[in-house]
C-alpha cells in the first residue's frame, strides 16, 4: 500500500471511535479556540523578501520560522516588522524540543514569547519531537517513543510552555524514520491524548502523515481519522523525496496527489482551517510557491465535506 | 540515540561507540526494523543527515572559507569542529562562533593562519548582520557641534561595527568569492585592515590603510577626536595622513553611518 503509487486503499474502521475518514460531518467544525481560518499561506523565506516587500503579493498569511528571527537585530527582523504590518503571521519553531528530558530552555521561551507579541502571531507552533539532550542540540526533529511515561512527561511540559507563552501551544505531527520497540501507543493516539490532556492545538502535516505511513507501514487514513478535529488549527502540505526504501521529508517540489487526498479527508473532518504550503529546498520564485499553495482551494472544494451525502436532502437538491 | 546521530564516523562505528548503552547486536530491541530497512539503517538516516545539516549551516556563514578549503576539506573541518564545539544553542546562528579559533589548529587544514583570518572576517560579517540596530549620527547632530568643540568630541561607533587587522589579504579573497571570480588573491602574507559595518540593513566591508585603521580604532575606543588625529599625524611617520585623506576618511565614515553618537565634555 505504501509504495506511493495510485490512490490510497479503502480505510478500515477507525480504532479511535471517530467517524471513518471520508465521511462528512454535517457541519464543519471550528477549532476549540475559535482561532481563525487564515486562508492559504506560505513560509516567509529570505529569498522572497525583496518580492514580498516590493510587490505585496495577495497571499493570505505567512508562517514565520521563529529561530530565524531570534537573536538578531538586523535585516530579517526589519523585514518581518514590515511584513507584519500587512499580513497575519503564525510562528513555527524547531527548537522547543518538547519531548526532551533536558529542562525547558527558559531563555528561548522568553524570546519566543517576545517575538510572538511583537508579531501579533496568531499562534505559536513547534513539533512533537526532541532535538537533543545534555545541553546539545542536533537541530533535527528526533522521534519519540510513544509510551504512557513519555505522554505524562510531554503533557507537563506542554502545559508549562503554554503558560509561559500565555497562549496555547500548537504541535505538529513529525515525519520520522525510526520507531521504538517500547512504544505502546500509535502516534495519533499519543497526539490525541496529548492535545486533550495538555490542552494544546495541533498542526496537522498531511505530508508528514504520508511520509511516516510509508516509512512505518500504517494506514494514513487511520491517522487522519484518529486526530481530534477540534484541536487542528493549521495544516501543512508539502512535497517529499521517495528513496524507494523510505521517504525523506524534504519539503521540496510539488505535493503528490496522494498527499492532497489526505488533505481533503482531513478537511472533511475539520472544516475551514489555515493551510500552509512548505517548500524549503531549491525554493523557486514566490509565485510558483504561492501557486502550489493555492491548489489547496480546489482540494477544499473537492473535499467530501462539500459533497452532499447520499440519501440526504442536500444530495436530492444537488441532483435536480 | 544522540550519540549515534552525532558520531562523526560511519553508523556501524557509532554503534560500537554506543555499545555501552545498547550493544550493536541488540539495536533491534530498541529500534524496530521496517519492511525495507534494518534498525541500523533507520538510525543511519538521522546519522547521515547530521553532518549534512551542520555543513550547510556553516557554509552559509563561511562561504569563502568553504571555497578555499574545497568541499572535502570543509566537510572534514566541520566534522571535527562540531565534535569539539557541538551546538548548545537553540539557534544555528551561533554554531560557528568558535570556528576562527578552531581552524588555526584543526588537523589537515592547509594554510591555517590564512584560514583563521578569513574566518575572522566572515564571523565579523555575521556578527554585524545580526547586531542590534542603532541609528547613525544625523546631519542635524553633526551640524549642531561647533567647529571648536570637535577637538574634544568623543565618537562612538554603531553596534553593527567591527574593526579588524589581518596578516593576509582576506577581504580581497572574500570579494572574489562573492563576485564569482576565478582570479583569487594568493594566501601570502600581506598586512591588511578592514572595517565591517551595516547601513540600511546592508553589510559593508571597507578596506583601510594601517593609519586609517589605527585612527578609527582610537576613536572607537573613546579617544577624543583631536587627540586621535594628533596621534595619527604625529605618530604616523611616513604613513602620516595628509589633510585631504583625513577629510575623505571622515566623510566616508560619517556618510557610511559608522558612528552613532558624539559626546562633548
Amino acid at each position: 500500500m505504501n509504495e506511493g503509487h495510485g490512490h490510497l486503499p479503502p480505510v478500515a474502521p477507525s480504532r479511535s471511535g471517530s467517524p471513518p475518514a471520508g465521511h462528512a460531518r454535517a457541519t464543519p467544525m471550528s477549532n476549540r479556540w475559535d482561532l481563525p481560518d487564515l486562508g492559504i499561506g506560505v513560509g516567509l523565506r529570505t529569498v522572497h523578501f525583496g518580492h514580498i516587500l516590493s510587490q505585496h503579493p495577495p497571499v493570505d498569511w505567512f508562517e514565520v520560522l521563529s529561530e530565524n528571527f531570534l537573536k538578531t537585530g538586523g535585516r530579517p527582523l526589519h523585514v518581518l516588522d514590515q511584513v507584519v504590518e500587512r499580513y497575519p503571521v503564525a510562528l513555527h519553531g524547531v527548537s522547543l524540543s518538547i519531548g526532551s528530558t533536558d529542562p525547558l530552555d527558559l531563555e528561548y521561551l522568553k524570546e519566543l514569547k517576545s517575538l510572538a507579541d511583537r508579531t501579533r502571531a496568531r499562534w505559536v507552533s513547534d513539533h512533537l519531537c526532541w532535538t537533543g539532550v545534555l545541553g546539545r542540540n542536533t537541530h533535527d526533529l528526533l522521534p519519540m517513543p510513544y509510551t504512557e511515561e513519555a505522554l505524562r512527561h510531554t503533557i507537563a511540559r506542554v502545559r508549562e510552555v503554554s503558560e509561559r507563552l500565555e497562549r496555547p501551544l500548537v504541535l505538529e505531527n513529525p515525519s520520522s524514520y525510526v520507531e521504538f520497540a517500547a512504544s505502546t501507543l500509535t502516534e495519533w493516539e499519543f497526539l490525541s491524548r496529548l492535545a486533550q490532556e495538555a490542552d494544546c492545538g495541533l498542526l496537522l502535516d498531511v505530508n508528514n502523515v504520508y511520509v511516516s505511513a510509508f516509512n512505518h507501514g500504517f494506514d494514513p487514513r487511520e491517522y487522519i481519522a484518529g486526530i481530534p478535529a477540534d484541536r487542528v488549527v493549521q495544516y501543512h502540505v508539502a512535497g517529499h523525496t521517495n528513496k524507494g526504501t523510505h521517504i525523506l521529508d524534504t519539503h521540496s517540489d510539488h505535493a503528490l496527489p496522494e498527499v492532497w487526498e489526505l488533505y481533503r479527508l482531513a478537511w472533511a473532518r475539520t472544516g475551514p482551517t489555515a493551510t500552509l504550503y512548505e517548500w524549503d529546498e531549491n525554493i523557486p520564485e514566490f509565485e510558483v510557491v504561492h501557486a502550489e499553495a493555492r491548489k489547496a482551494l480546489a482540494h477544499r472544494d473537492a473535499s467530501p465535506a462539500r459533497r452532499p451525502e447520499e440519501g440526504t436532502a442536500a444530495a436530492a437538491v444537488a441532483t435536480r | 540515540m544522540l550519540g549515534l546521530v552525532v558520531h562523526p564516523g560511519p553508523v556501524e562505528e557509532a554503534l560500537r561507540v554506543a555499545e555501552a548503552e545498547v550493544p550493536a547486536g541488540r539495536v533491534g530491541e530498541v529500534v524496530l526494523p521496517s519492511k525495507t530497512l534494518t534498525a541500523v539503517e533507520r538510525v543511519g538516516i538521522y546519522h547521515g543527515m547530521y553532518p549534512l545539516r551542520m555543513t550547510e549551516a556553516l557554509q552559509a556563514d563561511y562561504p569563502a572559507l568553504a571555497h578555499y578549503l574545497g568541499d572535502d576539506g570543509f566537510r572534514d573541518l566541520v566534522g571535527g569542529y562540531v565534535q569539539a564545539f557541538p551546538s548548545r544553542s537553540y539557534t544555528l546562528n551561533r554554531l560557528g562562533e568558535h570556528l576562527p579559533e578552531y581552524v588555526k589548529t584543526a588537523p589537515g587544514v592547509r594554510r591555517p593562519e590564512f584560514c583563521h583570518d578569513l574566518a575572522r572576517l566572515e564571523l565579523a560579517v555575521s556578527e554585524v548582520f545580526d547586531a542590534p540596530e542603532t541609528p547613525p549620527l544625523s546631519e542635524k547632530t553633526i551640524t549642531s557641534v561647533s567647529p571648536e568643540a570637535w577637538e574634544h568630541a568623543v565618537l562612538a561607533p554603531v553596534a553593527a561595527f567591527r574593526l579588524l587587522a589581518f596578516r593576509y589579504p582576506v577581504n580581497a579573497y572574500l570579494q572574489t568569492v562573492k563576485d564569482d571570480h576565478h582570479d583569487h588573491p594568493k594566501a601570502r602574507l600581506k598586512d591588511t585592515w578592514a572595517a565591517v559595518y551595516r547601513r540600511d540593513y546592508g553589510v559593508y566591508r571597507l578596506d583601510l590603510s594601517r593609519t586609517a585603521h589605527d585612527l578609527l580604532a582610537d576613536l572607537a575606543n573613546g579617544r577624543p577626536l583631536g587627540a586621535a588625529v594628533t596621534r595619527a599625524v604625529v605618530g604616523g611617520g611616513r604613513r602620516a595622513p595628509r589633510e585631504h585623506e583625513l577629510f575623505r576618511w571622515f566623510r566616508e565614515w560619517v556618510s557610511g553611518g559608522v558612528f552613532r553618537s558624539v559626546t562633548l565634555p
